[in-house]
């Protein structure tokens, strides 16, 4: 029985060996990944909030207040922060952004001592949390400017799209780009998951 | 001596890992993590339940919330009556379908943890499958809240910029149901969260030191 155990403890030992060695080459790449999407959805979200954020079109539009009369030239202005789903929109792309910053930060710092456990679980998280947001804000901002490019008939919501033609492509292209920040959280998530989990194995 | 060693592995059904490590030194490796990984079976089958529930009762919510009100027609002027529904919009379309997704996968997902509960052999590989599509189904399930969040407050306070009238002020009723079951969307994405954060935590703490 003891010698069992003897022959089993160096199996284990052997095997744990390899598996460390395993684990640092498995980290080497995950880290550098990591790094890289990092600063992807850095730069992504960035782009995204600066984009809405500096959304803003002056144009003379003729808009008639009664049908029966005939159309006013006004000189009117669109403004991102008009609609509440676009101030959530630019807030929460700044907060991811400053997250990522503060987390690749966290992640270099870390980089030299394989230090795993509570910082990694706590940006894990984190990174959860942003991709809720993220996806919620990139959710309501799609769904704000739909009713803007095609108005909505039943509750008599005109469209703005077809006077504000530059605003709205501006409002489009900073979804986009938002869509692909939190595509980018999402992958951070899973390779996370995924990582631990090829290192339970 | 073979009855009683089943016996035995029958007892520590609810440590997933009971599998990993050597037959000989189960006994002892698998003892301190029964304690602390004991409760997340149960726990993950319990949040999962509730993500199915919050699911339809978001999607039942949503799809019963027809209202017909008289009202004021511009043109031509007279009054007629009006009714509002949740595919007027194709934000709440899109809430409908992403909930009811959210449901049906919440339901499976019950059912397979129930199984792997009763036969944790296999239940290593089915959670890091889950994991994957759990932030996916996160992420559907936030945007669509996030879209159906943003329409519902545009109805709620109407925009001035835009001319957006209001609406909420005649379909109350209306406006209530979608604000219920957009507040049951929000509470099963905290769901999601909490199920993913339980898997990462449990995969993590099973990983030798």
């Amino acid at each position: 029985m003891e010698s069992q155990y003897v022959v089993e403890e160096g199996r284990n030992g052997m095997r744990s060996e390899k598996e460390g060695q395993v684990m640092v080459a498995n980290k080497k790449t995950v880290r550098g990944s990591d790094v890289v999407l990092r600063f992807l959805a850095f730069a992504l979200t960035l782009v995204a909030a600066i984009v809405l954020g500096v959304d803003k079109q002056s144009k003379v539009v003729s808009v008639s207040i009664v049908p029966s009369l005939p159309p006013i030239n006004a000189f009117l202005t669109a403004k991102w922060h008009y609609l509440s789903a676009f101030v959530y929109f630019v807030a929460v792309n700044s907060i991811a952004c400053a997250y990522a910053a503060i987390s690749l930060l966290l992640v270099l710092a870390n980089r030299g001592h394989g230090k795993k456990g509570l910082i990694s679980l706590i940006i894990i998280i984190l990174d959860l949390i942003m991709v809720a947001l993220l996806f919620s804000a990139g959710g309501a901002a799609l769904a704000v400017g739909l009713i803007g490019y095609q108005g909505n008939s039943h509750v008599q919501w005109n469209k703005v799209c077809n006077a504000f033609d530059k605003f709205c492509q501006q409002v489009a292209a900073a979804i986009v780009v938002s869509l692909f920040g939190s595509a980018v959280y999402l992958l951070l998530v899973l390779l996370a998951a995924l990582n631990l989990h090829k290192k339970h194995n | 001596m073979a009855s009683a060693a089943d016996k035995e592995s029958e007892k520590i059904i609810p440590v997933p890992t009971s599998t990993s490590p050597p037959p000989e030194t189960k006994g002892l490796a698998a003892a301190p993590p029964a304690t602390s990984a004991g409760y997340f079976p149960v726990v993950n089958v319990v949040l999962r339940f509730l993500l199915f529930a919050s699911g339809l009762v978001s999607v039942v919510v949503m799809v019963t919330s027809k209202q017909t009100e008289i009202t004021q027609i511009p043109f031509p002027p007279f009054r007629a009556p009006v009714s509002a529904k949740f595919s007027h919009s194709p934000a709440f379309i899109y809430f409908v379908a992403a909930l009811s997704v959210a449901g049906f996968y919440g339901l499976i997902s019950t059912l397979v943890s129930i199984y792997a509960l009763l036969k944790p052999s296999c239940s290593t590989k089915i959670l890091s499958h889950f994991v994957i599509f759990d932030v996916l189904l996160l992420g559907i399930v936030a945007s669509a809240t996030g879209a159906a969040g943003g329409v519902a407050y545009i109805g709620l306070k109407g925009n001035t910029h835009t001319a957006w009238r209001k609406v909420c002020n005649v379909y109350g009723d209306f406006c209530r149901h979608i604000g219920g079951s957009v507040a049951v969307s929000l509470f099963g994405s905290i769901v999601l969260v909490l199920l993913v954060i339980l898997s990462i935590h449990s995969i993590s703490k099973k990983i030798p030191k």
